[in-house]
């Protein structure tokens, strides 16, 4: 019974995560992206595209900022009145921080966007209204918005295109909200595909399509307690800690020289995908 | 100035505003037919966003929300000023509510109901909008009680279903009175039904006495509560520009404001409609639009101090967003807001235009387009410059779709209203002669005293 | 024995505190002036209740436990769902967080107070009512009504007292 329930389980139902919390097991998704390595390609978008079913809107939705990629590379100009401001164009991939604590989660009225045991932030399409409050409480603004019925809309998938749909993901129909998901379509076949075997996933059985993709290897996606993971080890390298506001190294006098960093932590969403800052100056 | 006469016949105050349910003037008929094009003009625009998608209202990542929502808060702070008048100033045994407070109930409930109206219209799955309601399910699957809207779904169902019994239990006794005099059609039906048998007898008014106290009583902290919600909607988010600690009361009296200034426009079109000339009296007015004036200077005074905390608070986004405000696309229209949300108000400080109709109206009218306006400077603006840079410098503007949904909403509610006003008394009988009987006796008790020659009448 | 309805119309407060004053005092058969005498007034009036005597009005009880139940279903019912709902995590929150629920026990605690006291006020109040044998629709516009219910033998006298006190118009209930 509930009350009976809510007695017993006082204690786990109290406490906060994910600085009281015990970290997510066996699995804790995570990312990092080495904006060095990043030549602003676009593959990354693009692969999602195919692998996500992302409806293609059009140039002039597009322009109306209604685009639905799920990655965007974005571009950034130094101010400095350069001759060729190209020179420093900076591009900075930007998906779904899958963060710990997001602010996304506790806004939404009906429950459709929740925290998962492997630390995800999901997205129940189904259960989804519309409000859009999860995407205006979202500092990132990575989530989108169906704006209009894409599957029936003429030229999103254009017929011979139709074929290339990924079997494995919904069609998401109007007035729902989606973003990236971390391929959790991957992550969840892979689960079952070792489940026989009785282990876990080991590091790299699992790639997002924009890491699989990405010609300079600049996304590194995996299970960020599994201390042999990549993941881990780069963030243990950057000493970037999930469950803090502020990186201790940052703290120390003088600062840090690592690059490690990420996207507004101080609003204390945790994010889950570490930044490692640019280190050469111009951009190709 | 002239006030209701003390020694006016209760039966003509019956008569009179009996007179209004059957034959208002012909300004009536041009408003419902002029409300019932501009509702027309709203449903064609919702039903074409309905079947097409939220796209055609031109939003878009990161302006996920627009005129909506602004015109949501607009309409719930529109309806606070129903329950002040009625509850608060009933609690305070200030009588010169009585003769308006009626219509202006009448005003929270449908403004409320315009309110809801937005909330569907602005999701983008209506037809899945019962997700949201706590309903007892086989999957055990309940809404996210976290959420601010939830709460706001909750408040203003509490406050919509509270109004509307406080509402129809001050109105059982003169629905009586219309019970007892009209005889014929759906009407004798109607309130033969609705009075529910009352007589007026002792036991009647001794319990109806103390209920409608014991409901005015929780309508105050009601009222307050929801509008504290609506701008939890925004100040429990993290965005700059919405998460400020002051929004609460600040969105109270903003309702607050608005709402009043609504009253004086409807006082003014009822009073000619209806002819309710003798009791919705200058004097009456006069108190309302003084009321009217102190809530906009506490408006004022909160909201330059939400200009000031943001910007001695050393929050640079918060700071930017505010700059933004005043020199960004949105400029003019901040501009405009708080030109007619401080400035304008200043002329009803003048005891010559307290009285003087054309400028009410006019001034009355102004003001909410400021607190509209307002309202539209909260949503709209932190989404434009939030703190993702590559969301700055993307200028979006609602599309006509969107224009004409909001437009149709005042079709909407002036259409409500006025049919309520129609076919219920909008002036309270029963209570304009409690009243009159009140100051009679007050009078004679001066009298009796001897000081009526010191006191005078202008005690009120 | 058979008991008859009578109702007086008069034109102000005073007269019928006079009228009331002296039923209270005269024993007549059949009468109660407790139970058998109401007074009917256009407005709401707190001398009628002076001179009528303390009677109880028990819908702030009402009021009390509605609210009361209200707020607590509101908060077990929200904490419950919490638990039982997948138990999920949102936005680092504890999964049953106090401030929301709080806000929402708040709401239905006036919610609960609002409903059960209508609900109080309609049965305290008796209503909906079924008609009283004798009613004029001068009550409810300017005149005060006292309706009595008394032996048939007693309406002589009865009759008596309200044109004592200036009553604008008797009515009798028919015989049976």
């Amino acid at each position: 019974m509930s009350v009976t329930n809510l007695l017993e389980n006082w204690s786990d139902f109290r406490h906060k995560h994910p600085v009281e919390d015990v970290p997510h097991d066996p699995y804790k998704w995570a990312m990092s992206i080495d904006m060095d390595a990043c030549t602003g390609c676009n593959a990354c978008s693009v692969a999602c595209y195919a692998e996500n079913n992302l409806p293609v809107v059009g140039k002039e939705k597009y322009a109306h900022g209604q685009a639905m990629h799920w990655i965007r590379i974005e571009r950034y100009w130094p101010e400095d009145d350069r001759e060729f401001p190209d020179q420093g164009a900076q591009f900075l991939p930007m998906m779904c921080q899958q963060c710990e604590a997001a602010p996304c989660e506790t806004v939404c009225p009906v429950g459709a966007t929740n925290h998962t045991a492997d630390g995800l932030n999901s997205q129940i399409y189904n259960r989804c209204i519309g409000s859009r409050y999860c995407s205006a409480n979202c500092p990132f603004k990575v989530r989108y918005f169906n704006w209009y019925d894409y599957p029936t809309t003429e030229n999103v998938w254009p017929a011979e295109m139709v074929q290339q749909l990924n079997p494995d993901i919904t069609l998401r129909s109007k007035g729902v909200m989606e973003k990236c998901t971390f391929c959790i379509q991957r992550i969840r076949a892979g689960e079952r595909s070792v489940k026989n075997e009785g282990r876990i996933l080991r590091d790299g059985e699992v790639q997002t399509a924009c890491q699989q993709v990405c010609p300079t290897n600049a996304i590194t996606f995996g299970n960020l307690i599994d201390p042999d993971s990549k993941v881990h080890q780069k963030w243990k390298a950057q000493r970037v800690e999930l469950d803090v506001d502020e990186q201790v190294k940052d703290k120390e006098e003088g600062g840090s020289e690592l690059r490690g960093y990420r996207i507004l932590e101080e609003l204390r969403p945790y994010p889950s995908v570490m930044y490692m800052e640019r280190v050469r100056e111009s951009a190709i | 100035m002239k006030d209701i006469r003390e020694d006016i016949a209760w039966a003509k105050i019956n008569n009179d505003v009996l007179k209004s349910l059957e034959s208002p003037r012909k300004l009536f008929w041009v408003i419902i037919i002029c409300a019932l094009g501009v509702f027309g003009i709203g449903v064609g625009c919702e039903v074409y966003q309905y079947s097409t998608g939220l796209g055609v209202a031109n939003m878009d990542n990161p302006h996920v929300w627009g005129l909506y929502i602004a015109s949501f808060i607009f309409w719930i702070g529109m309806s606070h000023s129903g329950t002040l008048l009625s509850a608060i100033l009933h609690l305070m045994h200030a009588d010169w509510r009585k003769p308006i407070y009626r219509f202006a109930e009448a005003m929270t409930t449908f403004s409320l109901m315009t309110a809801g109206l937005f909330v569907a219209v602005h999701l983008g799955r209506l037809w899945q909008l019962y997700y949201a309601l706590p309903y007892p399910n086989e999957r055990g699957i309940w809404p996210n009680f976290q959420s601010p809207l939830l709460w706001d779904a909750m408040a203003i169902f509490t406050y919509l279903s509270s109004s509307i019994l406080f509402l129809y239990v001050g109105m059982i006794p003169d629905l009586a009175i219309c019970r007892d005099n009209i005889h014929t059609g759906w009407r004798k039906k109607l309130y033969t039904l609705l009075s529910l048998g009352w007589e007026g007898t002792d036991r009647l008014w001794r319990n109806f006495r103390v209920t409608y106290l014991t409901i005015a009583c929780f309508l105050i902290p009601l009222a307050v509560s929801v509008h504290s919600i609506v701008a939890s909607d925004f100040a429990m988010s993290q965005q700059p520009g919405w998460h400020i600690t002051s929004f609460p009361p600040y969105f109270v009296a903003g309702a607050l404001y608005s709402g009043c200034a609504a009253i004086i426009t409807l006082f003014i079109i009822l009073r000619y409609v209806f002819k309710f000339e003798e009791y919705m009296t200058l004097s009456i007015l006069k108190k309302t639009v003084r009321l009217t004036f102190a809530i906009s200077m506490v408006w004022t005074y909160l909201n330059l101090i939400e200009y000031a905390t943001v910007w001695y608070s050393h929050d640079e986004v918060a700071k930017a967003v505010l700059l933004q405000k005043a020199t960004g696309p949105y400029a003019p229209f901040w501009w405009m807001m708080n030109f007619l949300g401080s400035i304008v108000p200043l002329v009803l400080a003048f005891k010559r235009f307290q009285t003087h109709i054309p400028v009410l109206l006019t001034v009355s009218l102004l003001l909410n387009v400021g607190m509209w306006l307002e309202r539209w400077m909260i949503v709209a603006p932190t989404f434009s410059h939030g703190y993702y840079p590559w969301t700055w410098d993307h200028d979006q503007w609602p599309s006509l779709v969107q224009w004409g949904i909001v437009f149709g909403s005042f079709g909407w509610f002036t259409l409500l209203f006025m049919v309520f006003c129609k076919v219920f008394p909008s002036v309270s009988m029963y209570e304009v002669k409690e009243m009159v009987y009140h100051r009679s006796q007050a009078t004679k008790k001066l009298e009796a005293t001897g000081k009526m020659a010191t006191a005078g009448k202008g005690a009120h | 024995m058979s008991k008859r309805h009578l109702l007086a119309l008069f034109s102000n407060f005073d007269e019928a505190e006079a009228v009331v004053k002296e039923l209270r005092k005269i024993s007549l058969k059949g009468f109660d002036a407790d139970k058998d005498m109401i007074v009917k007034s256009p407005i709401e009036h707190p001398e009628v209740e002076e001179f009528l005597g303390d009677k109880p009005v028990r819908v702030q009880w009402f009021t009390l436990g509605g609210a009361l139940t209200g707020g607590l279903l509101a908060f077990f019912l929200i904490s419950g769902a919490q638990g039982n709902f997948f138990a999920q995590l949102k936005g680092g929150k504890p999964v049953v967080p106090f401030p929301p629920n709080f806000v929402l026990t708040y709401e239905m605690f006036i919610l609960g107070g609002v409903y059960i006291s209508v609900l109080g006020f309609l049965i305290c109040a008796g209503l909906p009512a079924r008609r009283s044998p004798l009613y004029s629709a001068k009550v409810s516009e300017d005149q005060i009504g006292i309706l009595v219910q008394a032996d048939e033998t007693a309406s002589g006298t009865l009759r008596s007292i309200f044109t004592k006190h200036q009553a604008l118009e008797i009515q009798e209930e028919a015989g049976k």
